[in-house]
C-alpha cells in the first residue's frame, strides 16, 4: 500500500491532495508557486508532506501532475521563435484568422498580434484539392528557399501547416523529411499530425500554439522528472490533459497541444466525480479564485466536452472539458461610474498586490475586502498562513467608496457582492441559455479559493435545486488528476454523405482510428488494464457549416447500420436544437475515437457517523440584509455524516472559507460533501 | 433616477441576461444556416412605449441598438396576454428596414398591466418577390421585394393565425426555412416574457417600471457625458457611392454634424434624391431610426467602452432628413440592398466626427466589400450548388491608437468568413488565393488596415457569380490628418491574361470553366503623415508583404536594400519628401474622388440640391442625371452658375415640370 499524490500548479499557489491507499484518507497541502523555478514548488511540497504526514516519497505510487506551463508562456510570449510554411497563396492564414473579432461593437477592436508573424510565414509550392489529389506536385526548391529563410530569421521550429493535408499528408511529411535532412536541428510539427481535421485556420493555430509552447513545455516535463527522482519516488509522472485524461509525462513532452488546459480540465474532472459519488443528475461547478470564475456543466456525473477552447487570446481546436471562464474573481476590484454607479471589475487586484486585507500593497476595494467587512472572512487563515487578514485594511478601501455613495461601509460591502453577483449571474445566464438548461434544476458545485464563499449569493440569484462543497474544495484540481483516467481523442476527416454507399469508408476509417488508439495505450502509455473505446462522429445536414459529435455504438458500424447512425444525430439535434428533419440528408464530417483506461482509483469509504453533536467554536456578528446577526463559526474537520449547520454560519478549513447565508441550512451527506440548501425548499 | 443606483446596476445585469436569454434560444433553434452562419438577427427588451432598454451585445448584428417599435406598437389597436406581432414592411412604421427582415413583437402583461414589449427580427433568405432571395441591385419599387406583410397579430392570445401564415408561406420560396426561422423567434419571444416575469418577481413591479426608464436614462447620461467631451461646433462631410444606378453616376450622402454641448443634430441636407434602384434607406424621416444611428453609436461606444448599448443613447441625437433623398426614400422605393448604403452612411458619421476628435477618432475603415454567392453545377455529383463563398471585407482604419487591423475590422467585425478548405469541398471552384492585398492599406502614422483579396477558378460552365454589395472601385475609404487613402476594390475576370477584363461595379457574371475571377475589397484609410512612421514599422509591413518596397519608397520615404533599410538615406529621401509636399488637408480622398470632385465640387452640389429640393421627388432622379449628362466631364470652375443655367434649360425642354413647379408656387 502507497500513496498517491496529485498536484496542481496555479499562478499562486501550488495545490497538494494526498490519497492514503491504506485508509481512503485525503490530505491536503498548498504551497506558493515558484515561476522562477519550476519544480521548486514540488520538492518543497514533497518535503512537508512528509513532515506532516509522515509520508516518504519512496511510497508515493502514483502523481498526477497539472501545469499552467502552457498556457503562461503562450500568455507572456515567451515561446520559441517559431516559423509556419502554407501553401503558397495562403501564407496569411493567422492574419486574416475567421475575421470576426473580439468586441463587434468597438471600432478598435483588434485581434491579438499572431504568434508567427507574416516575416516568418514561407510558401510552399504545392496543392492538393478537398479529395485528396495532387494539383501541384511539392516542389522541392520552394522548400529549400523557404528553409534558407528560416534560417536567416533564426527560426528554432517550424509549423507545416498545407491545405487539405488533413485528407492527405504526404506532402507535409515529405516537406518533414527535408526539413530534418537538411536542418536537423529545428524541430518540426505538422499540422495532420497535431490534429487532421478540416478547415485551415483551426488546424493551423492549434498546431501553432502546440509548437509555440512546446520546448517550455517539455523542459518543465524533464525536470519534473528529475526532481521526483532526486526526490526519491520512482514513478513516471502522469500528466492531466485538457480532455479531462492523463498521460505520461514523456507523452506530453510532444502532446503538449493536449495539456494546456489541464488545470481547469482536472478541476471539472474532481466536480464530475463528486457529482457522480452525490447522484446529482445535473449539476453546474463553480470554480473561483482571485481573478476569475470559471463555469461548467455536468449531466449525470459527465462533464461536457468542446473545442475552440481560448488559450490565452487563441483558440485551439482540440478535444477540452468546455469550461467558461468569467472575468470576475475574490480579488475583483470594486470602482464608482461617472453617473456615480456602483461596478464591480473588469479590473483584478489579482494575485499581486491582491485584495487590501492582504496588506500586500494593495489600496483598491475588491469583494474579498467586502465580505471581510461583512463579517465573513478574516477569522480563518487564508491560503495556509501565505496570507493574514487585515480587516482594518479592509475597512479602510471599502469605507473610500462608502463615503461617495453616503452609505454606510455595510452597506457598500453588501452592494458590491450583491453588483458581483449579478456580473456572473449575466455571464452564467448566457452559458444556461445557450443549452436551454433550467438552473433551478441544478445542484451548484463550489471549489476553488472564493468558490465556496459566493456560491451561496450565486445559488440564490438562479434558485438553484442547493450548493456542495466537496471536502477538499481548495485543491479539487489536483483531486481531479489523481481520479482521471488516462484518454486520449483521436479524429479522420471523411467527409462522407450518410449513405450504404459511404459503409465501407465508415468502417475502414473506423478501423485505422481503433488501430491507432489501442497503439496509443498499449505502447506509448504501457498501460495493460481494460480499456473503453467510445467511437463518435461529427455530423450534420446538409447545408449546415456545423457539425454535432453524435456518439455511435460499435455495433452501428459494425452491421453498416446507417439508419441508426443517422437516428441518432435527429434525436440528438433535436435535444439541442428542439427540432429535427428525418427527411433531410446527412453528412459526416470527421470519425471520431476516445479511447480511456482506467488505472486503479482510489476507492472513498463512507465516513463514520461522529459520535459527538455539532458545536460551533465561537459566534460572530455578519451583516446581512440591512442588520447585523449572529453567526456560528465552525471547523470543516469537526464535521460528519448526518450534522446539520443553520445560516448564517461559515466554515472553516485549511484551504477555504464556506459561506452559509442566512435562510440556508447545511447538512454533511456519508462522504463528508456539505449539502447546503434554502430552508424554505426543504 | 427613480430607483437607486445599487439596485439600477443589478436590474442592468438581469435584463442583459433576458435580451441575452432571447438571443441564444433564438440562435439555437433557428432552422436557417443563413441566421446560423450570418447572425443576422436581433433581439430586444423595450418599455411599453417601444424604446430598447436591454439588447444582447454577443449575438447578432450591431445595427439595432436604437430601435424604436413606438410605430409599430401603435399600428394594432389592443394588446392581450399571449399576442405575438410581426411585420416585414419597411413602409409600415419602418421599424423593419427591408422586406426579408421579419420583425416581432409580444406584450408582456403583469397583473393585467402591460409592463413590457419583448422584440426582435430575424433574416429570412428569401420573403419572395422578383428574385431568390429577395434582394437585387437592379429592383426600383417595394412590390418587387417580395411579400410585405403589415403589422398583425400572427398569435392571438397564444392561437396561431393560420390565414396570415398560410398567405406569407405560399409567397415564398423556401417556406419550411421561413416557418423554422419564425418558430425559433417565437421561441426567443417566449423567453423574454418568461424572464421578464422573473425580473419583476424578482425586483417588485414598481421597482421593474422605474427601473426600465433609469436604465434609458443612465445609457442617456453616459452618452451625453461622452459628448460633452467633444468640441462644439459644425463638420460637414460627404461621401459616395460609385453608383445609383448600373452604368449611373455617384450618389452622394451629404452630412452636416452639429455638436452642441451634449447634443447632436445630424443635418443630412445635400444627399442625394432617392434613386432607381434598391439602395434607399428607410428611414421614414424618423430623427433616430435606428439605421441613422448606427454610426453614431459605434462613435461613442469606441470612445468609451463602458456605455451601456440602448436606445436612451439615442435620446441625445437628432436629424434633419430631407424628404425624397437616398436617406429618406418616399413609397414605393426600392430598399432591399440599403446594407450597402448603410455601409457608407456609417463612414459619413465616422467622417464628420473625426474632425471633431481627430486624436482620438479612426480613418474610414474599408467599410464592407462585396459578399460573393456562386451558383454552378458540380462536375463531381451533377448536383446544382447555390453557397456563399463568403464575404470579401477590409481592414479597419488608421488610428491614434495603432494601425488599423487587417482584412476586416471596425463596423464590419461581426461578420465571419467560409475556410477555404470547407469552399473547396461544399462548391465546385479552386480557390487559388486568399489572403491580403499588399499596398492596399491607405500610407499613415498609423497604417489602415489591408483588404481581403481571392483568386478563384470555375470548373463548370454556366457558373454565376454575384458580388453583392460590390462598390468602392471609385471613392476610396479616406485618410486623415495627412494619412493616405485606402486602395480601390476591384472585381476581374482572367487577371494577367489576355482576356483581362475590369468588371467594375458590375455585380453579377456569368463564366465558365478556367474563367478566373480576382475580387478584392477596398482598403482602409491612413492615419497621420507616412513620412512620420515609425522607420522599423515601415520595414516590417515590407518583410510582411503589407507595403511593397516600392511604395515604402514612395509613400514612407523609406529606403530598403538588401534585406536592410537604409537610415541615412531614409532621412534624406523623407525631408525631401517633406518639403516637397504643399498639400496639408485634413482629409486624402484618393484619386477616383479628387478627380471627381474638379468637376463636382461643393459649390456645384449646393446649387443641385437646391434644385431638385424645388422640384417634385419623383423629378429629381430624371433632372439629376439629365444635368450630370450636360455637365459631362467639363471641370467648372465657378460657384454653381452653369449648373443653374444647365436647369433653366431643362425647365425649357420639359414644360410639364415647369408647369408642376408654376402649380405649387400657386
Amino acid at each position: 500500500m502507497g500513496f498517491r499524490v496529485g498536484v496542481d500548479i496555479g499562478g499562486t499557489f501550488t495545490d497538494f491532495c494526498v490519497f492514503d491507499e491504506s485508509t481512503g484518507a485525503l490530505s491536503t497541502l498548498k504551497v506558493l508557486s515558484r515561476p522562477d523555478k519550476p519544480g521548486a514548488e514540488i520538492m518543497t511540497g514533497l518535503t512537508k508532506i512528509a513532515e506532516a504526514y509522515d509520508i516518504e516519497p519512496s511510497s508515493v505510487s502514483y502523481f498526477t501532475h497539472g501545469t499552467t506551463v502552457g498556457v503562461n508562456t503562450v500568455i507572456q510570449r515567451k515561446g520559441v521563435n517559431l516559423c509556419l510554411f502554407t501553401t503558397e497563396n495562403f501564407e496569411d492564414v493567422l492574419e486574416v484568422a475567421r475575421l470576426r473579432m473580439p468586441d463587434p461593437y468597438d471600432l478598435f477592436s483588434a485581434r491579438p498580434e499572431p504568434l508567427v508573424t507574416r516575416d516568418k510565414v514561407f510558401g510552399i509550392k504545392e496543392r492538393i484539392l478537398s479529395d485528396g489529389s495532387i494539383d501541384t506536385p511539392l516542389e522541392l526548391e520552394s522548400v529549400r528557399t523557404a528553409l534558407t529563410r528560416v534560417k536567416e530569421v533564426g527560426g528554432d521550429a517550424i509549423v507545416v501547416a498545407l491545405m487539405h493535408a488533413y485528407r492527405n499528408p504526404e506532402h507535409e511529411r515529405y516537406v518533414a523529411e527535408i526539413i530534418r535532412r537538411e536542418a536537423p536541428e529545428i524541430k518540426v510539427i505538422l499540422a495532420s499530425d497535431i490534429w487532421p481535421v478540416v478547415r485551415e485556420y483551426e488546424r493551423t493555430i492549434t498546431a501553432v500554439v502546440a509548437g509555440y509552447v512546446q520546448p517550455q513545455v517539455a523542459y518543465y516535463l524533464s525536470s519534473l522528472q528529475t526532481v521526483l527522482k532526486e526526490a526519491g519516488a520512482n514513478v513516471e509522472p502522469m500528466i492531466t490533459k485538457s480532455n479531462g485524461g492523463v498521460m505520461t509525462a514523456e507523452r506530453g513532452k510532444t502532446d503538449c497541444a493536449q495539456m494546456l488546459l489541464s488545470g481547469t480540465a482536472s478541476g471539472v474532472m474532481g466536480a464530475s466525480r463528486i457529482a457522480m459519488q452525490t447522484k446529482v443528475p445535473m449539476a453546474m461547478s463553480l470554480d473561483i479564485g482571485g481573478t476569475s470564475a470559471d463555469v461548467a456543466i455536468i449531466n449525470s456525473g459527465e462533464p461536457q466536452f468542446g473545442t475552440g477552447e481560448l488559450i490565452g487570446e487563441f483558440p485551439i481546436y482540440i478535444p477540452s472539458v468546455s469550461v467558461s471562464s468569467i472575468g470576475e474573481g475574490g480579488g475583483s476590484i470594486a470602482w464608482i461610474d461617472e453617473q456615480g454607479v456602483l461596478k464591480v471589475g473588469p479590473e483584478s487586484a489579482g494575485s499581486t498586490p491582491g485584495p487590501a486585507c492582504y496588506g500586500k500593497g494593495g489600496v483598491n476595494p475588491t469583494i474579498t475586502d467586502a465580505l471581510v467587512v461583512l463579517g465573513y472572512l478574516g477569522k480563518s487563515e487564508l491560503g495556509y498562513s501565505a496570507v493574514q487578514i487585515d480587516s482594518g485594511l479592509a475597512h479602510q478601501a471599502i469605507s473610500k467608496l462608502a463615503s461617495n455613495l453616503s452609505l454606510t461601509a455595510d452597506e457598500v460591502a453588501e452592494a458590491v457582492v450583491r453588483i458581483a453577483v449579478s456580473g456572473m449571474y449575466l455571464e452564467i445566464s448566457k452559458l444556461l441559455s445557450r443549452q436551454g438548461l433550467d438552473p433551478r434544476d441544478m445542484s451548484l458545485i463550489a471549489f476553488g479559493g472564493a468558490g465556496p464563499m459566493l456560491a451561496g449569493w450565486v445559488a440564490s440569484e438562479f434558485n438553484m435545486k442547493n450548493i456542495i462543497v466537496p471536502t477538499v474544495p481548495g485543491v479539487l484540481s489536483a483531486f481531479g488528476g489523481l481520479i482521471a483516467d488516462i484518454k486520449n481523442d483521436f479524429i479522420r476527416t471523411v467527409y462522407l454523405d450518410l449513405t450504404t454507399a459511404s459503409v465501407d469508408q465508415i468502417k475502414q476509417g473506423f478501423g485505422t482510428l481503433a488501430r491507432e488508439a489501442m497503439s496509443w495505450i498499449r505502447e506509448d502509455q504501457g498501460f495493460e488494464g481494460e480499456v473503453l473505446m467510445v467511437p463518435s462522429a461529427d455530423m450534420r445536414y446538409r447545408g449546415q457549416s456545423y457539425e454535432i459529435d453524435t456518439q455511435l455504438e460499435a455495433s452501428w458500424i459494425e452491421s453498416g447500420s446507417i439508419d441508426l447512425m443517422a437516428k441518432a444525430f435527429h434525436e440528438l439535434h433535436e435535444k439541442i436544437y428542439e427540432h429535427s428533419d428525418t427527411e433531410a440528408e446527412v453528412q459526416l464530417i470527421n470519425l471520431r475515437m476516445v479511447i480511456s483506461g482506467k488505472p486503479p482509483k482510489p476507492n472513498f469509504p463512507s465516513l463514520e457517523k461522529p459520535k459527538k453533536n455539532l458545536k460551533a467554536r465561537e459566534h460572530i456578528q455578519v451583516y446581512a440584509d440591512r442588520s447585523l446577526i449572529k453567526a456560528g463559526v465552525f471547523l470543516r474537520s469537526d464535521l460528519g455524516p448526518g450534522h446539520e449547520i443553520d445560516g448564517p454560519a461559515v466554515v472553516l478549513q485549511q484551504d477555504c472559507t464556506t459561506c452559509i447565508l442566512q435562510g440556508y441550512n447545511a447538512t454533511v451527506d456519508e462522504f463528508g460533501n456539505l449539502f447546503i440548501q434554502r430552508k424554505d425548499n426543504l | 433616477m427613480k430607483i437607486d443606483k445599487i439596485t439600477l446596476e443589478i436590474l442592468k445585469n438581469h435584463s442583459r441576461a433576458a435580451a441575452e436569454s432571447m438571443a441564444y434560444t433564438l440562435y439555437r433553434t433557428a432552422h436557417s444556416t443563413f441566421v446560423k452562419e450570418t447572425e443576422d438577427f436581433t433581439c430586444g427588451i423595450t418599455t411599453p412605449d417601444g424604446e430598447t432598454f436591454a439588447s444582447p451585445v454577443e449575438l447578432g448584428v450591431t445595427w439595432f441598438v436604437g430601435l424604436n417599435y413606438k410605430t409599430v406598437i401603435e399600428m394594432i389597436d389592443e394588446y392581450e396576454e399571449g399576442d405575438i406581432c410581426i411585420t416585414n414592411d419597411p413602409y409600415s412604421g419602418h421599424v423593419s428596414t427591408h422586406s426579408p427582415d421579419m420583425h416581432c413583437w409580444k406584450p408582456v402583461f403583469f397583473g393585467g398591466e402591460l409592463v413590457s414589449f419583448v422584440v426582435g427580427h430575424i433574416h429570412n433568405t428569401d420573403v419572395g418577390g422578383a428574385v431568390p432571395a429577395s434582394i437585387s441591385r437592379t429592383l426600383s419599387e417595394i412590390h418587387q421585394e417580395g411579400i410585405r406583410i403589415p403589422p398583425t397579430k400572427i398569435v392571438r392570445r397564444g392561437e396561431f393565425n393560420k390565414e396570415v401564415l398560410d398567405i406569407m408561406l405560399t409567397n415564398v420560396r423556401m417556406p419550411e426555412q421561413n416557418w423554422g426561422d419564425l418558430k425559433a423567434q417565437i421561441a426567443a419571444m417566449n423567453t423574454g416574457e418568461r424572464r421578464v416575469h422573473e425580473i419583476i418577481n424578482k425586483f417588485g413591479v414598481d421597482v421593474f417600471k422605474a427601473g426600465i426608464q433609469d436604465l434609458l436614462s443612465y445609457a442617456e447620461a453616459q452618452a451625453r457625458s461622452i459628448i460633452l467631451d467633444l468640441p462644439d461646433g459644425n463638420y460637414f462631410f460627404a461621401d459616395y457611392m460609385d453608383e445609383d444606378s448600373e452604368d449611373g453616376y455617384p450618389c452622394r450622402l451629404a452630412l452636416t454634424l452639429i455638436i452642441s454641448g451634449d447634443s447632436i443634430t445630424l443635418d443630412f441636407t445635400g444627399s442625394d434624391p432617392q434613386i432607381e434602384s434598391s439602395i434607399n434607406i428607410p428611414t421614414g424621416g424618423q430623427e433616430r431610426h435606428a439605421l441613422l444611428m448606427v454610426g453614431v453609436i459605434y462613435i461613442l461606444y469606441s470612445l468609451d467602452p463602458k456605455l451601456f448599448l440602448n436606445a436612451g443613447v439615442c435620446r441625445a441625437i437628432g436629424s434633419i432628413l430631407p424628404e425624397g433623398t437616398v436617406i429618406n426614400p418616399a413609397f414605393p422605393a426600392a430598399v432591399g440592398l440599403r446594407t450597402l448604403s448603410v455601409q457608407r452612411l456609417m463612414g459619413l458619421i465616422f467622417g464628420a466626427f473625426v474632425q471633431a476628435a481627430p486624436e482620438k477618432l479612426p480613418a474610414s475603415p474599408a467599410s464592407g466589400g462585396p459578399i460573393m454567392n456562386v451558383n454552378t453545377i458540380d462536375n463531381r455529383t451533377g448536383r446544382r450548388v447555390v453557397a456563399a463563398v463568403g464575404p470579401i471585407t477590409g481592414g479597419a482604419g488608421g488610428s491614434p491608437l495603432g494601425d488599423g487591423t487587417e482584412g476586416s475590422g471596425a463596423n464590419s467585425s461581426f461578420l465571419k468568413n467560409t475556410p477555404v478548405e470547407i469552399n473547396e469541398i461544399e462548391v465546385p471552384i479552386k480557390i487559388k488565393r486568399y489572403g491580403l492585398a499588399k499596398d492596399s492599406g491607405g500610407a499613415g502614422k498609423y497604417r489602415g488596415g489591408t483588404a481581403i483579396e481571392m483568386w478563384f477558378e470555375a470548373l463548370a460552365p454556366n457558373t454565376r457569380v454575384t458580388a453583392r454589395n460590390m462598390d468602392r472601385t471609385r471613392f476610396t475609404s479616406w485618410g486623415v490628418q495627412n494619412g493616405r487613402a485606402g486602395a480601390p476594390s476591384y472585381f476581374l475576370l482572367n487577371p494577367n491574361t489576355n482576356a483581362e477584363r475590369n468588371l467594375g461595379n458590375l455585380d453579377f457574371i456569368k463564366i465558365g470553366p478556367g474563367d478566373v475571377v480576382h475580387v478584392a475589397s477596398g482598403g482602409a484609410g491612413g492615419w497621420g503623415n507616412p513620412l512620420e512612421r515609425d522607420i522599423d514599422a515601415v520595414f516590417q509591413d515590407v518583410k510582411r508583404g503589407f507595403v511593397s518596397q516600392k511604395s515604402a519608397l514612395e509613400d514612407y520615404g523609406v529606403v530598403i536594400s538588401n534585406e536592410s533599410y537604409d537610415l541615412e538615406a531614409t532621412e534624406k529621401r523623407r525631408s525631401e519628401l517633406m518639403n516637397s509636399s504643399a498639400d496639408n488637408d485634413f482629409f486624402d480622398y484618393g484619386v477616383g474622388r479628387v478627380e471627381y470632385e474638379k468637376i463636382w465640387n461643393k459649390a456645384n452640389y449646393d446649387t443641385l440640391t437646391k434644385i431638385l429640393a424645388r422640384i417634385p421627388i419623383h423629378w429629381r432622379f430624371f433632372i439629376k442625371h439629365r444635368i450630370f449628362e450636360m455637365v459631362g466631364n467639363q471641370e467648372t470652375l465657378d460657384s454653381g452658375e452653369k449648373i443653374s443655367t444647365y436647369f433653366e434649360g431643362l425647365l425649357t425642354e420639359f414644360p410639364q415640370l415647369e408647369e408642376t413647379l408654376r402649380k405649387e408656387t400657386d
